[in-house]
């Protein structure tokens, strides 16, 4: 629960906002035929991104490692770590990416797959020159604090999200 | 407030004293004239307090809509929601150790939401405990703590209030932290569900810890980590976060309906004592003007004759 809320203070802090996504993802109706589709709930406490939607296939970010997910894939559960969400709506299509907090993944045995995080944006909407001021602040935190205390785990936290983020967007940290 | 005393009450209290002078003589016009005021000003906050709680129950039912999705993830391995009434019939359903969570209001003059709640729970609670089955109580809400404070307060563990609204779901998190801390066989949410402006009802959501199930739970699943107790532990740490979280939301919405409802009829019974006050006022006045009237003719004619 840490890790959602590191991420919470780097949203709060970049001032993303969630109801920007909303705007351009009107809930789908859910598709009984839906072909060689999984059906997609992806939401956060604030919004619903995806609801029943059908899409060819996502890649998660499980405390593991990243694994995808298409249709009739065997059922996970699965612990998420900050990182990145690819959805691929239709084959052949560029995924769609979001970069989320911590949080569950959850496949069923009937295809639906519910993402459930507590943060998410829109990766073109993060302002990429931010994110290696953010990573030198928090590792500023980190060697600030005591060992062993909360404010360590809490920076230590921010600075794998950074981390994370700059993995993600492609940005050099120094 | 005329709505929560009763009509009837609140008309003897307000009418009480003139009643009773029309019976000894004539009541005074001044006194009718100083209730009719002060009703006219408590109608004046009624009024205000039935737009606000309108615009607050907007905002609410917005965000109650928004969140309201969030909740399926855990609905998907968790037993649906059922009605308090229904709940509170199949006690004997329920495992050794149980612990209620319950969702109130922190501001008050909001209709039956709250007292609705506790007067199932002090049926409920000492129930459970005559079936010697553990209860304990976590309570959100001040008003929690008023109406359920002292006739429950044995099996009260925490109360939390004045948390702030709106609720976020770090607020829930926070307070997850706390109960998944409480050893139980079975948590229960009972918190209002918002039907709609006019509609709410009681509604119990059970989640049981990994610890407390039986058999092999999730067989059928991989786990990512394989760590399965840890993840199971951090899923269930995060279910009951998120159905705090929608609970609230929830009971939120409902509290601001409940009080929308209850201003409005504080208003009209307000209204409708007006117009009895002024009856009464008038009736006053008239026989005042009449013996006036009387005194001077029988003055006039003591004299003339």
């Amino acid at each position: 629960m840490l890790v959602a809320r590191g991420i919470f203070q780097l949203a709060a802090r970049r001032g993303v906002h969630t109801t920007r996504i909303l705007a351009s993802t009107a809930p789908a109706a859910a598709d009984a035929s839906s072909g060689d589709n999984l059906i997609l709930n992806f939401s956060l406490p604030a919004a619903s991104i995806y609801r029943n939607k059908p899409v060819a296939s996502v890649v998660i970010p499980g405390l593991a490692g990243e694994y995808g997910v298409t249709k009739n894939h065997s059922p996970v559960i699965a612990e998420l770590k900050a990182g990145v969400v690819q959805i691929v709506h239709e084959t052949g299509q560029a995924p769609e990416k979001f970069f989320v907090s911590g949080g569950f993944a959850l496949t069923h045995a009937n295809s639906v797959t519910d993402i459930a995080v507590v943060e998410a944006a829109k990766l073109e909407d993060i302002d990429a020159e931010e994110v290696p001021k953010i990573y030198a602040e928090a590792m500023k935190d980190y060697n600030a604090a005591a060992e062993g205390s909360k404010e360590k785990v809490e920076a230590q936290i921010e600075v794998e999200v950074a981390k994370s983020l700059a993995g993600a967007l492609g940005v050099a940290l120094t | 407030m005329s709505a929560s005393l009763g009509y009837q009450a609140a008309r003897r209290l307000i009418l009480g004293g003139a009643t009773r002078m029309v019976a000894r003589g004539m009541a005074s016009e001044k006194e009718i004239a100083a209730r009719m005021k002060s009703t006219a000003g408590i109608n004046k906050i009624t009024k205000t307090m039935k737009m606000v709680a309108a615009s607050k129950m907007r905002g609410d039912e917005d965000r109650l809509k928004a969140g309201r999705p969030f909740q399926k993830w855990v609905d998907g391995f968790t037993p649906p929601p059922v009605l308090l009434e229904d709940f509170a019939k199949s006690l004997d359903k329920l495992p050794q150790s149980n612990l209620l969570v319950v969702i109130t209001t922190d501001r008050g003059l909001c209709g039956g939401v709250n007292s609705s709640l506790a007067r199932v729970m002090k049926h409920m609670v000492p129930a459970l405990d005559k079936e010697k089955k553990d209860v304990q109580l976590f309570i959100v809400g001040d008003k929690g703590r008023a109406t359920m404070g002292r006739p429950l307060g044995e099996f009260i563990t925490q109360i939390n209030s004045d948390s702030g609204t709106p609720y976020n779901f770090s607020l829930a998190a926070a307070l997850a932290q706390d109960v998944t801390q409480i050893k139980a066989d079975a948590v229960h949410v009972v918190f209002n569900r918002f039907r709609s402006a006019i509609a709410y009802e009681a509604t119990v959501k059970t989640l049981y810890p990994p610890a407390a199930l039986t058999g092999e739970p999730y067989v059928e699943y991989e786990f990512e980590p394989d760590t399965k107790t840890e993840v199971l532990d951090d899923m269930y740490e995060m279910a009951i976060a998120t159905t705090m979280f929608t609970s609230m939301l929830e009971s939120a919405a409902a509290e601001q309906s409940s009080r929308m409802n209850a201003m409005e009829n504080a208003s009209k019974n307000g209204e409708d004592l007006i117009k009895e006050l002024s009856i009464q006022y008038n009736r006053a006045r008239q026989s005042r003007i009449t013996t006036e009237l009387v005194e001077i003719i029988s003055g006039a004619s003591a004299l003339e004759s």
